[in-house]
């Protein structure tokens, strides 16, 4: 059984399609991310699988159960984690306070230290929450996430207003968890974070999905054109060079293929053969940003 | 009853689960309580505010004599009874719907309603607790009246106590339905205060209004004028029944609008979003 199976799912304010004909599935243990600009309906999407908003059409199941059905969303909620776009905690208490408060509302939370030392806060514990800095604020937001100890993490851009350092942190914690057996479906406009992190992603745009894949082939990403680089070497003339060269830019030769293997079979033979170097020789497949830009080109 | 348990299959129905969800209630109403004396400046304020006005204005006008129709009565005799409404009315309505207004545009309501605490605790455990305030509020009043003015307490135990669990009730709609009536944080002080003490001025919370003043008769239409008047009622002795079926009803009936404004209004996620 997947953790959440989505068919067709659909969310319409009157006339104003929010979400249309999502489908996909998440796999138990697997780390999901939705990618799309503001407003394609990643929020939306999430907020459907964990009960908070109900849906117009379509089916959903999250832990094998409808979000929306009232008599198992005690249970369904006793099973998942959340953490929000944005900060929702009470500035008053300590970081001790409100995890030991949350905690007692599943029936069996993790342990309140194991979640202050895995979110990295112990010697912040006692601290009140108004003192603690923006990413600490945000990291004491994952732990409230993670304190029922859910089989199912939703993350809703989880490290927005980390420094660099917060960000490899809180990818650690989301790895450690993952491997410990803990589903996970982020939202992110981070592209290194969804090569760091996921599994598998799915671009939403325009309410749709309109790609999905592991990041590695997302949008043909695997086996598209890559671009071969590499320094003019001297003595050497573009008319040389027994491939075909797409352009020359301030002495740096790109060549763009489909054909890579055969392309560089041809070129690093004839290097050879020539006794010539090809200074800074470097094969790039197109980007995830590439892909993630031509596919929601035009969201705004 | 369904409880929790490990197994695959979900339980369904599981919103009671009984005696461990009244324990969630009393967990929930300490840490409720945690919460407002945590901010102690803010928390006294609450507190003491209706007792220093008590004693300002019963010092400066308390022993004047006004006449109500049952003989002339010193002033602070109906002050004492209009401050406890004062109270009843800042904790369950203005502090409630100030602090409703805070937790659902800091996302607060929204984690809640995410945790597996149904709705009804939540809830119970924030009115419980800013009824408790009021009492608190209500006990130290009735202590400055006994020991600083000479006011005796409710003639009528049983009258006062329902009208303060009438005015609880009632102002936890109104404050819920206000809540829901105020888009921002930033707006949430001023607006709900300024109403607040528009109708508390108006009722006669800080200076005797005679029943035939063009003023009561606008004022009746309101229910913080009923609250003074049922709560007036049950102080007295003699000449007058305490049991202000009247005002209560009228109360009733804005408890009822409340409700029914804050349930088609009610939304846990911020406005801002």
């Amino acid at each position: 059984m997947a953790a959440v199976s989505v068919r067709n799912l659909a969310k319409s304010y009157g006339d104003k399609h929010a979400v249309r004909d999502v489908t996909f599935e998440v796999e138990k243990g697997e780390i999901f991310a939705l990618l799309g600009p503001n407003g394609a309906g990643k929020t939306t999407t999430i907020e459907i699988l964990e009960g908070f908003r109900e849906r117009s059409g379509g089916d959903v199941k999250t832990l094998g159960v409808d979000p929306a059905d009232r008599s198992t969303q005690r249970w369904l909620r006793s099973r998942i984690g959340v953490v929000l776009q944005e900060l929702a905690v009470e500035p008053s208490y300590s970081v001790r306070q409100v995890l030991t408060r949350n905690a007692g509302y599943y029936p069996s939370p993790r342990p309140v230290d194991e979640v202050i030392s895995l979110i990295g806060l112990e010697e912040k514990a006692d601290d009140r929450i108004k003192k603690l800095s923006g990413g600490q604020q945000r990291r004491l937001d994952v732990g409230l996430g993670i304190i029922g100890n859910p089989e199912l993490l939703f993350l809703d851009e989880p490290t927005t207003g980390l420094d660099p350092s917060g960000r490899r942190d809180s990818w650690d914690l989301i790895r450690h968890l993952s491997s410990a057996g803990t589903t996970v479906m982020l939202t992110t406009h981070y592209m290194d974070e969804v090569e760091a992190l996921a599994d598998r992603v799915a671009v939403l745009n325009h309410a749709e999905i309109v790609a999905s894949g592991t990041p590695a082939s997302i949008g043909g990403r695997d086996s598209g054109t890559v671009t071969i680089r590499f320094a003019l070497p001297d003595g050497v003339s573009v008319a040389d060079i027994p491939v075909h060269v797409q352009t020359v830019d301030d002495g740096l030769v790109s060549i763009r293929t489909e054909d890579e293997l055969r392309v560089l079979h041809t070129l690093t033979g004839w290097a050879l053969e020539r006794d010539v170097i090809l200074p800074g020789l470097s094969v790039s497949r197109i980007s995830l940003e590439d892909i993630y830009l031509n596919l929601t080109r035009g969201a705004r | 009853m369904t409880v929790v348990s490990g197994s695959d299959a979900p339980p369904r129905g599981g919103w009671f689960h009984g005696l461990s969800d009244l324990r969630l209630v009393l967990r929930q109403f300490r840490y409720e309580q945690l919460s407002f004396w945590l901010n102690p400046f803010g928390a006294m304020f609450t507190v003491v505010f209706s007792t220093v006005f008590l004693i300002l204005i019963g010092s400066l006008a308390g022993q004047q004599t006004i006449g109500n129709g049952l003989g002339d009565i010193k002033q602070v005799q109906y002050y004492v009874p209009s401050f406890v409404a004062f109270g009843i009315m800042s904790s369950c309505f203005n502090i409630l719907a100030i602090s409703m207004v805070n937790r659902r545009e800091m996302g607060l309501l929204k984690r809640l309603r995410l945790c597996p605490v149904p709705t009804w605790i939540v809830m119970a455990a924030i009115f419980l607790s800013s009824m408790f305030i009021a009492l608190v509020q209500l006990v130290i009043l009735l202590a400055v009246g006994r020991f600083g003015f000479s006011v005796h307490g409710p003639a009528n135990i049983p009258a006062f106590a329902l009208t303060v669990l009438v005015g609880m009730v009632v102002f936890t709609a109104l404050g819920m339905a206000m809540s829901t009536l105020v888009p921002n944080m930033d707006s949430a002080g001023p607006v709900v205060s300024l109403i607040f003490f528009i109708l508390v001025f108006l009722s006669g919370t800080y200076f005797y209004i005679s029943p035939s003043s063009g003023l009561a008769k606008f004022a009746v239409y309101f229910p913080v004028r009923h609250l003074i008047l049922a709560l007036f009622a049950s102080f007295q002795n003699e000449g007058v029944s305490p049991w202000a079926w009247h005002d209560l009803g009228v109360m009733a009936i804005w408890g009822v609008a409340g409700v029914i404004v804050a349930l088609r209004r009610w939304r846990w996620a911020p406005r801002r979003g």
